[in-house]
C-alpha cells in the first residue's frame, strides 16, 4: 500500500573507487550518513557548541551553560517517551502511526487528577493505575487496529477525538488541581546533585527506567524480534509463524501504556491535571512522530532503534532551548515550530536518501 | 482468520463505480433521518437560519475536502491544510485591510497563493520520495511559522467586508436564499465529480492509489498527477481561506488549527478508502453534512458541545467499520 510514488529503482551505480588519500575520509562521510545515530550525535555536538559559543559572546539573553540544558531535560521527558511511543508503533508496520497519544495523555491524566484530588487515593496505586488506564485506551487502538483491520491512521484519529472528548466532559473543561493534586509535583522537582548540574528529579525516575525497559523489549525479548518482523513484511512473518496480529496488538498497547506514563509526569509537572494537556497547540502527536523520524524510523516500518529516538529527543530539546535564548518574546516559539518542521522534512529526504542508497539507514 | 490476512495485498480490482456508490446512499439515509428527527424533535431545526448556518459552517470544510479526496485516493493524505488556510488568510486579510485590493484580485491572490504553498507539498511527495504524511506534518509546522511571522503577534481587526459575497451574512446569500458559499462547494464538487469519473486524467488518480508501480507501467504520470492533486487542494484552500475571511472583521492567530483533521473526517466518512484508490467528492460533501447536523443538533439539543467530537470520532469508525466490511465482502465472493 506504499504511496511511494518515487523515482524508478536506481540500480546501485559503481561509483569509480576514490584515490586512496580520499578513502578514509569518504568512509567517515558514509558512516555519518548511514548510521543515524552518529549523525544526530555530530548534529547534538554541533547545536550545542554553536549555541554555547553565541552564548560566550553575548549573543543570548541568558546563559546557555550546563545548568540551562540540564533543566531544559524537563521538557524532554514527556518529548521522549512519546517518540518511543510512536517509534513502537511505527516500527509495528502497515502503516502504523498513532495519533491519539495527546488524547489519551489527557483522559489518563484526568482519571489520576480524579482518583488522587477528588476521591483521595493513595497515590502509588493511582499512579499504577493511571498508566494501566493509558495502557486500556492504547488497547482499544490496538484491537481496532490489529484485530480489526482498520487502517492505523484513521483508527487513532477517530479515537484521537474520542478520547479528547471524554476528557473535557470528565470535568467540564475544568482542570483538578486540589492539594493532593499539588502536592504530586515533588515527583518533578530539581535534585540538588553534587558534581554534576541539578537534574529533574523525573528524568531519574522516569525517563531513564522506561527507556531501558523500551530498550530491553524491543532489543532483548521475542516481542521485540517479532515486531521488527511484522514491520519487514507481514506475510512472511506470518509463514514464520508469527502472530502477527497479537503482535501489532501489543505494539498499540505498549504506545498506551508509554502515554500513561507521560500522562503522570504532565500532572506532576504542572501541579494539575488539565482536560487539555494532550492537546494544546498542535498536540502531542506530531513532535512524538517528528522525534521518531527524526531517530531514523522509517515510516513504512521494520526499521528504527532506540538509541535513534533518544538522541533526536535530545536534539530537539537542546535546539529549542538554545532558539528561546536566542530569540526574544514570542519570535522564539515561532522559530521552534519552523526549526521543528523543517528538520522533520530534512531528516525525512535524508532518510529516503539512504534507503534508496544504501539499504536503509540502520 | 480472513481479516487482516487479505487486507494488504489481496486487494481485488473492482468493476467501474457505479454512479452513487453503497456509502452515499446510506450516507444520504442517515442524514435524512437525522434531519426528520431533528425537525420533530425541536422546533427551531427546519427554519431557514439554522439550515443556512449548518451548510455555511462546513462549507470551507466541504471545498478543502474537495480537493483533499482526490489526494487521498492517490494514497496520499495532506494534513497541512489547516496551517495553509492560516498563510492565506492573514496575507488575503492584510491585502485588503491595508492596500484595499478589490474583490476579485483578492480571490485570485488566495487561490494563487494556496496553488503554491500546494505545489511545494507536492513536489516534496512526489520528487522527494518522502511518505505524505510525513511531508505534510513538517509544512504544517512550517506554514504555521510563516503565518505567524505574517502575523506579526498581533490578529488583524478590522477587515473590510470586501469578500462578503463569501461570507455568512446578508450579502453572502445566494440563490433560494442559500449561501454563496455552499453553491461554491456543490459546483466545484459536481465538476469533481465528473472530472474523476469521466476525464482519463482524473481515473488515473484511482489508477495510482490502486497500484503506484502498475499505474507508472502502464504509462501514466504518476508524479505529475500527484503534484497537480496536491496543488488543485493548495487551491481550493484559497477558496475556502476567501469563505472564512468572508464576513470580514476579525482574523486570529489560531485560524484553521484543527481544520486538517475535520476535513480529512469528512472525507473519510464520506466513504474514501484511506488506503486509496476508492471514493467520491460526492461522499466528502455529505460526510461534511453530516458533521455540521451533528455539530447543530448538539446545539440545539442543549447538550455539551465537546460531545460533537466524540461523535465525529465514533461516525469515522462506523464508516470505515462499514467500509471494511464491504470490502471484505467483495474480496470473498
Amino acid at each position: 500500500m506504499t504511496t511511494n510514488t518515487a523515482a524508478p529503482d536506481q540500480t546501485r551505480e559503481d561509483r569509480p573507487a576514490p584515490g586512496r588519500e580520499r578513502t578514509q575520509w569518504t568512509r567517515a562521510v558514509r558512516f555519518v550518513l548511514s548510521e543515524r545515530v552518529a549523525l544526530l550525535s555530530v548534529l547534538l555536538v554541533v547545536v550545542v557548541a554553536w549555541f554555547w559559543f553565541l552564548g560566550q559572546n553575548d549573543y543570548l539573553v541568558a546563559p546557555y551553560d550546563a545548568d540551562y540544558l540540564a533543566s531544559a531535560l524537563e521538557t524532554m521527558v514527556p518529548l521522549c517517551l512519546l517518540g518511543l511511543a510512536e517509534f513502537i508503533v511505527i516500527v509495528s508496520g502497515r502503516g502504523g502511526i498513532d495519533l491519539s497519544v495527546g488524547s489519551i495523555v489527557s483522559l489518563s491524566g484526568m482519571a489520576l487528577g480524579f482518583m488522587v484530588g477528588e476521591w483521595g487515593w493513595p497515590v502509588i496505586p493511582a499512579l499504577a493505575l493511571t498508566v494501566l488506564i493509558g495502557g486500556i485506551l492504547g488497547a482499544i487502538n490496538g484491537v481496532l487496529v490489529a484485530y480489526l483491520g482498520f487502517p492505523a491512521l484513521i483508527a487513532t484519529l477517530a479515537t484521537y477525538y474520542a478520547y479528547g472528548s471524554l476528557a473535557l466532559l470528565s470535568n467540564d473543561k475544568a482542570p483538578i488541581s486540589t492539594k493532593p493534586i499539588q502536592d504530586l509535583h515533588s515527583l518533578t522537582r530539581a535534585l540538588d546533585l553534587p558534581v554534576v548540574p541539578d537534574l529533574p528529579l523525573q528524568v531519574l525516575t522516569f525517563l531513564v527506567p522506561t527507556v531501558v525497559v523500551v530498550w530491553l523489549l524491543v532489543n532483548r525479548t521475542t516481542f521485540g524480534r517479532r515486531l521488527y518482523a511484522i514491520g519487514t513484511n507481514d506475510v512472511a512473518a506470518r509463514f514464520a509463524n508469527i502472530d502477527v496480529r497479537q503482535t501489532r496488538f501489543r505494539a498499540y498497547l505498549a504506545a498506551g501504556l508509554l502515554s500513561g506514563v507521560v500522562a503522570v509526569v504532565t500532572v506532576a509537572q504542572f501541579a494539575s491535571a488539565r482536560p487539555d494537556a494532550g492537546s494544546v497547540g498542535n498536540g502531542m502527536a506530531l513532535p512524538a512522530i517528528t522525534i521518531a523520524v527524526l531517530g531514523g524510523v522509517a515510516i513504512s516500518g521494520g526499521l528504527g532503534r532506540v538509541a535513534g529516538v533518544v538522541v533526536a529527543a535530545l536534539l530537539v530539546v537542546w535546539l529549542n532551548a538554545g532558539i528561546l535564548l536566542a530569540y526574544e518574546g514570542s519570535d522564539g516559539s515561532q522559530v521552534q515550530l519552523f526549526a521543528l518542521g523543517a528538520v522533520l522534512v530534512l531528516s525525512a529526504l535524508l532518510n529516503a536518501v539512504t534507503l534508496r542508497r544504501r539499504g536503509g539507514a540502520r | 482468520m480472513t481479516g487482516l490476512a487479505q487486507a494488504a495485498p489481496l486487494r481485488r480490482r473492482r468493476p467501474v463505480a457505479r454512479a452513487v456508490e453503497g456509502q452515499e446512499l446510506a450516507l444520504v439515509a442517515v442524514i435524512a433521518l437525522l434531519w426528520l428527527a431533528l425537525s420533530v424533535g425541536t422546533d427551531t431545526f427546519l427554519t431557514g437560519s439554522n439550515l443556512r448556518n449548518i451548510v455555511f459552517g462546513v462549507a470551507a470544510v466541504a471545498i478543502i475536502g474537495i480537493g483533499m479526496t482526490p489526494i487521498i485516493v492517490t494514497g496520499g493524505i495532506d494534513v497541512s491544510v489547516g496551517s495553509m488556510v492560516a498563510v492565506v488568510m492573514v496575507v488575503v486579510a492584510k491585502l485588503i485591510r491595508d492596500s484595499g485590493v478589490s474583490a476579485p484580485l483578492a480571490v485570485a491572490v488566495a487561490v494563487g497563493l494556496g496553488l503554491a504553498l500546494g505545489c511545494v507539498n507536492g513536489l516534496l511527495v512526489s520528487l522527494g520520495g518522502i511518505h505524505p504524511i510525513i511531508v505534510t506534518f513538517g509544512m504544517l509546522n512550517v506554514f504555521r511559522f510563516v503565518a505567524l511571522r505574517i502575523f506579526d503577534s498581533k490578529q488583524v481587526t478590522g477587515v473590510p467586508d470586501t469578500l462578503a459575497w463569501f461570507g455568512g451574512g446578508q450579502a453572502g446569500r445566494g440563490l433560494l436564499g442559500i449561501p454563496n458559499a455552499w453553491w461554491l462547494a456543490m459546483v466545484l464538487a459536481a465538476l469533481m465529480w465528473c472530472y474523476m469519473r469521466y476525464w482519463a486524467t482524473g481515473r488515473h488518480w484511482y489508477a495510482i492509489g490502486n497500484d503506484a508501480t502498475a499505474a507508472r507501467l502502464a504509462g501514466i504520470k504518476v508524479r505529475q498527477r500527484t503534484v497537480a492533486a496536491y496543488a488543485l487542494t493548495g487551491a481550493l484552500v484559497g477558496l475556502a481561506g476567501c469563505v472564512l475571511i468572508g464576513s470580514g472583521g476579525l482574523v486570529q492567530q489560531n485560524a484553521g488549527t484543527g481544520l486538517e483533521l475535520q476535513v480529512i473526517a469528512a472525507v473519510v466518512i464520506g466513504g474514501t478508502s484511506i488506503l486509496g484508490g476508492r471514493g467520491t467528492v460526492l461522499g466528502t460533501l455529505l460526510g461534511a453534512l453530516l458533521v455540521g447536523t451533528v455539530t447543530s443538533a448538539i446545539t440545539l439539543l442543549g447538550w455539551r458541545s465537546e460531545l460533537t467530537e466524540l461523535f465525529i470520532g465514533l461516525f469515522i469508525l462506523v464508516a470505515v467499520g462499514v467500509d471494511l466490511v464491504r470490502e471484505r465482502r467483495r474480496s470473498a465472493r
